[in-house]
This record gives C-alpha cells, sequence and structure tokens, in this order.
C-alpha cells in the first residue's frame, strides 16, 4: 500500500503555494510507481498539475498551468495554417535562404497527388489556409494542378519571387483561382540595390514587373520582406513604397531574417522560441517553415495521417510551453 | 466613483490576494465598489470591524460567533459560499477500525485541529459530549484528546492541523482524528488510497463562514454589494476562477440557523469571546 503521509504532504504543500506555484515530494523507492500513479490522481481530482518526477521526486503545479493556446492570436494556433514546401529548386540562390534553395538545389518535389491528399486532410483536420512555398512553385510544371487541388479545399497563399510570369508560367497564373488565391511575393526594398544584392542582379526590377502583372490579372497580392532585425526602424520608406505598388498595409510582411540555411547572421530560432507553424515537405513534417531543411525541427518522416502530425505538434507545443514554465518556477536568480 | 466597502480577509495563503484583486476587479466600475484589507488573525480581524477600520469581515463561523457576542447580537451576516451552508466535521480512523460511530471512542485517543478551529477541535469536543462523551488530555475523560495547535489564529483555515491529527492516526499517535469535510475533500476522502482511513462518524451540517458586517453600515451601500455578489456566476469564465479559488459556485444568503451547534458549543466550553 502507498504511503498515506504522501497525500498529506502534497495537500500541505500545495495549499501553501499561490496558484501557479510548484512545489516537490519525494516518493518512496519500493512503491515508486503506484506512489506516481497516485500523485497523479490525486492531481487530476484536485485540479492540480503533476509537472513531472525525476530521481523520485514529484514536482506538483498548484492549479493547472495556463492553455498555451489560448495565448495565441486565432491563426498563430498550430494547425491552423499548414505550409507545404512544393519544391526547393529555385531560379535564384538568395544569400540567406532558410532552406538553401538554389538553382543547383534538388527538387524534392512533394507531388501533385500528395499535395491534393494533403488539401483533404488539411481541411479534415481543422487547418483553415494552405500555404505553398518553394524553392520557387513556378518551376513546377503542372503548379496549376497543384494550386487548384488546394483552392479546392482551403483559402491558400502561394509564394513566388514572380519573376517567371511568362508564357506557359504566365498561362498557369491565369488559370488559378482569384478569389481563393493570394499570391504572396518576395520583395526586400524600396529601390533595387538591397534586394538585389541578396537576391541576384535585376532580381528587384523582375519581381516588381512580376507584382504589376499578377495585380494586373486580378490576384490579390502580398509583399513580404525579409530583413535584418537593425532594418527595422527604418521601413516607412519601404512601406510608402509598396503603396505606390497598391499594396494594402495589412498585406506588407515585414519579417526579420533567420540565422538558419545558407545565411550567416539571423535570428537564432529554436523549438523553444518559435511558435510552430507544421510544414511538409518531401522528407518530412517539420516544426516551423523557417527550418524546414534541417532536422533539429524535424517533426515526423510521416506525412500521412497528417492529423497525426498536427496532433504530435501541438503535443510538444504544450509540453515545451510547460516545461519552460516550469524551469521559470525553478530558477529565480534573487 | 462610490466610496469603496472595505472587506477584511485573513491571509492564511497566498492565493487571498488574488482572490481578493479578483473580487475587486468584479465589483469595479458596479454601484458597490470595494477594496480589501488583509489581516494575520482572526481576533486581529474582528477587532477591526468593531473598531469601523473595515466595514465587512470575511469571517469563519468562530469569528461570527465572537462578533456576535461582542455585539451583542447587532451585528449581522450578510452573505456566505453555497459550501458553507454544508459544512460538516468528519471523524476518521484508519482503515478496518470498526470504532462503529462515537461511542467507539471510548477509551480511545483523538487527535483535535487547533484549538481555534471549529470543525477540528470546538464542535468534535460538542459532538462527544452531545454522545454523552467527556473527553480531556492525558487520559482524562471518556476520550483522550491529543490536541495540535498548529495553526492558531487562522480558525484551522490552512488544514495545517488536520494534516498533522491525520498524520497522527497514520503514526498511530492518536486511534481517531476530527476534521473539516474541506480537508478530507482535499485528502480525496477514501476513494483515493483505499486501505488508509476510513469514516466512522459523520456531523450534522452547519455553517461556516459568512461576510459579517455592524449595523451601522447604511444598508444602501450594503444591499447593492450583497446583490452584485449574488450575481457571481460559475459559469462566466471571468467569474469562474475566483469562485473555484474560493471554494464555491455560488454565493447564498446566510443560512443562521446552521449556527446553533457552535453557538451551544462555545457556550459550553467557556470559550472567550476573544482570542
Amino acid at each position: 500500500m502507498v504511503n498515506p503521509l504522501l497525500v498529506l504532504d502534497l495537500v500541505e504543500r500545495t495549499g501553501a503555494l499561490p496558484v501557479g506555484g510548484t512545489t516537490t515530494v519525494p516518493l518512496g523507492e519500493v512503491a515508486r510507481e503506484h506512489e506516481t500513479e497516485l500523485v497523479a490522481l490525486w492531481c487530476e481530482r484536485n485540479g492540480n498539475e503533476l509537472v513531472g518526477v525525476r530521481d523520485g521526486v514529484a514536482t506538483v503545479r498548484r492549479g493547472r498551468s495556463p492553455d498555451p493556446f489560448a495565448e495565441l492570436a486565432p491563426d498563430q494556433v498550430p494547425g491552423t495554417r499548414l505550409w507545404i514546401y512544393t519544391n526547393f529548386d529555385c531560379n535564384l540562390a538568395c544569400d540567406y535562404c532558410c532552406v538553401r534553395s538554389s538553382p543547383q538545389a534538388a527538387r524534392r518535389a512533394v507531388g501533385a497527388d500528395k499535395v491534393a491528399q494533403l488539401a483533404d486532410e488539411a481541411a479534415d483536420a481543422g487547418v483553415s489556409e494552405l500555404i505553398l512555398t518553394g524553392g520557387e512553385p513556378f518551376l513546377l510544371p503542372d503548379l496549376d494542378d497543384l494550386v487548384a487541388a488546394c483552392t479546392a479545399r482551403l483559402p491558400t497563399t502561394l509564394l513566388t519571387n514572380a519573376m517567371l510570369f511568362r508564357g506557359r508560367r504566365l498561362q498557369m497564373l491565369q488559370r488559378m483561382h482569384r478569389d481563393r488565391l493570394v499570391l504572396q511575393v518576395s520583395l526586400d526594398s524600396a529601390t533595387p540595390e538591397l534586394h538585389d544584392r541578396h537576391r541576384g542582379a535585376r532580381s528587384w526590377e523582375r519581381a516588381v514587373a512580376g507584382i504589376r502583372i499578377a495585380q494586373a490579372e486580378g490576384f490579390r497580392v502580398r509583399v513580404a520582406a525579409t530583413l535584418e532585425p537593425e532594418r527595422f526602424t527604418e521601413l516607412e520608406p519601404f512601406r510608402a513604397f509598396l503603396d505606390t505598388l497598391g499594396i494594402a498595409r495589412g498585406d506588407q510582411v515585414i519579417r526579420a531574417l533567420a540565422h538558419r540555411g545558407v545565411a550567416e547572421s539571423g535570428l537564432e530560432l529554436t523549438l523553444e522560441s518559435l511558435i510552430p507553424e507544421i510544414t511538409v515537405t518531401a522528407d518530412g513534417v517539420y516544426w516551423h517553415p523557417v527550418s524546414a531543411d534541417h532536422d533539429d525541427h524535424l517533426v515526423t518522416r510521416e506525412l500521412f495521417p497528417l492529423r497525426d502530425a498536427i496532433d504530435e505538434v501541438r503535443r510538444r507545443f504544450v509540453e515545451i510551453r510547460a516545461r519552460a514554465d516550469a524551469a521559470a518556477q525553478w530558477f529565480p536568480c534573487a | 466613483m462610490s466610496t469603496p466597502l472595505i472587506i477584511g480577509s485573513v491571509a492564511y495563503t497566498p492565493n487571498v490576494v488574488t482572490i481578493w484583486e479578483g473580487m475587486r476587479d468584479y465589483f469595479a466600475g458596479g454601484p458597490a465598489e470595494m477594496d480589501f484589507v488583509l489581516y494575520s488573525n482572526y481576533g486581529r480581524q474582528v477587532d477591526a470591524l468593531l473598531a469601523g477600520h473595515i466595514d465587512i469581515a470575511w469571517n469563519t463561523n468562530l469569528a461570527w460567533v465572537r462578533t456576535v457576542a461582542q455585539t451583542g447580537g447587532e451585528c449581522r451576516a450578510l452573505a456566505q459560499r453555497d459550501t458553507d451552508t454544508v459544512f460538516q466535521t468528519i471523524f476518521v480512523a484508519r482503515a478496518g477500525s470498526a470504532l462503529g460511530g462515537l461511542e467507539g471512542l471510548k477509551g480511545r485517543r483523538l487527535a483535535l485541529g487547533s484549538q481555534d478551529s471549529a470543525q477540528a477541535a470546538i464542535l468534535p469536543v460538542h459532538y462527544l459530549r452531545q454522545a454523552g462523551l467527556t473527553s480531556g488530555g492525558d487520559g482524562g475523560g471518556d476520550v483522550e484528546l491529543l490536541r495540535i495547535n498548529s495553526d492558531v489564529g487562522k480558525h484551522g483555515d490552512t488544514g495545517r492541523s488536520e494534516l498533522d491529527a491525520l498524520r497522527a492516526v497514520v503514526e498511530d499517535r492518536a486511534d481517531a482524528a476530527a476534521l473539516g469535510v474541506n480537508t478530507w475533500e482535499a485528502i480525496g476522502r477514501d476513494e483515493l488510497m483505499p486501505g488508509a482511513f476510513e469514516v466512522f462518524w459523520e456531523s450534522p451540517t452547519y455553517s461556516h463562514c459568512n461576510f459579517t458586517a455592524l449595523p451601522t453600515l447604511d444598508d444602501e451601500r450594503v444591499a447593492p454589494w450583497v446583490a452584485q455578489l449574488l450575481a457571481m456566476d460559475f459559469d462566466n469564465p471571468a467569474h469562474r476562477p475566483i469562485l473555484e479559488m474560493e471554494g464555491l459556485r455560488q454565493w447564498v444568503l446566510p443560512k443562521l440557523d446552521g449556527y446553533a451547534s457552535l453557538f451551544e458549543a462555545v457556550e459550553e466550553q467557556g470559550i472567550s469571546p476573544r482570542w
């Protein structure tokens, strides 16, 4: 039989805590498994939480840890968006590409069939938006079919450098669903110099031309810029330029350069510091699109069933947040 | 903004601050705003109420009885928790003891909680007396009492002395213990640890805490405060955390006849109106 003093200690120690505070109780060596179960049952019954058991000591939180999803904006909740890297090859070789795309990169295409299955399963799993990225998706000969499979199920965003809108690729664009698709074009500056320094000569001029083509074809265009963190203080000239292009302020996305892929500097990102945005590539399911070419952010090699991958990401997110909260409780410096 | 009513409460756990800040927020902007003052013990709080330092005291049942005694019955109870109307004292022994009722305590040792705990000390002695049993320390009387005064001043609110009484049972320093039903619930009754403890007697229900005011407090200030208090809704996510922390689902009007047993116990045991 377990030691009843264990529960008496639990009641006394948690009773003295503020909500959210943690305490520890030692478990006996002989009946440790039963006592762990008893602590878990007691916590469940009294609205508390067993944080964990380590080296024969149970850590208990008074009250339950806050719901980490409740603190997020609705579109940030993991499983709300699904990113799909359609391919990794690209007509550009940007010097900060987070997934090492370039003309020499292997295609590693997910393929139209799997994209269609992902769109189906995503819709069934409660995903509300699909985001297709690469590489440069317009290098794929069947991109229009692939996009159609997505827009048939969910509102979709397609990331592109907008440099290939001519000939057969322009015809593919023209076949896409204007009401269900947003084009997100990469553009880093109001003038060519900075953009071209990272992305290649004349890339700014061709991207701006591409934005105008897409708009003329009736598509909503969003612009996303990747900037060094120190440039965040000088955004207004860039925003003013985007205004002249007719890009709504809400469609002007500015993100910080991440130290990932071939980037030599930028924000250091970890599983703990990123709110996950579930990302599928030909190689597996990843924590976030910024790290979709890095095994440290690989969630699973299994793309299907997609719901399992979503559940796993959500489970890990809760675990990481609980661990961070507990660490904050354990490590006051003063 | 109206002049806020000042509520007194005893700080027996850090959560008291969270609870009363939540209560203050709930009343903010309404017809009867409130603020609060925390005391370290109920004696100090009752003194403050009588001195007019606070308008309303969140009192235990013993603090209520003492306030009644010191005001000649002029004070009034405004409201209480639903759980305060059905409080009980539980007598437990080690599983298998088969004491069968209070009479089974004859010749045995009963562990009691703090001397100022109505549920774990004062009322248990009253129930023994009603059962025809005498009691005292060091073997005096039919039932030997082991008094454990772990949290005097808090009127048993911390539950610490009741847990110590249970420890005395586990360690064979006592044959049985008397505790409040809230502590019995907190350890999971006899469901979480079958084979550890068994209940051999449960008291009738009685009233526990209430909001106490003096007659000098204007009813025009009290009535809207009580009305707003009673309107707190367990199903409202903004109200629920406070209600859960304070241990209730609904504030209710006081059940005054539920204090009769404690008035009798206090008189029988000669407990002074002030501690």
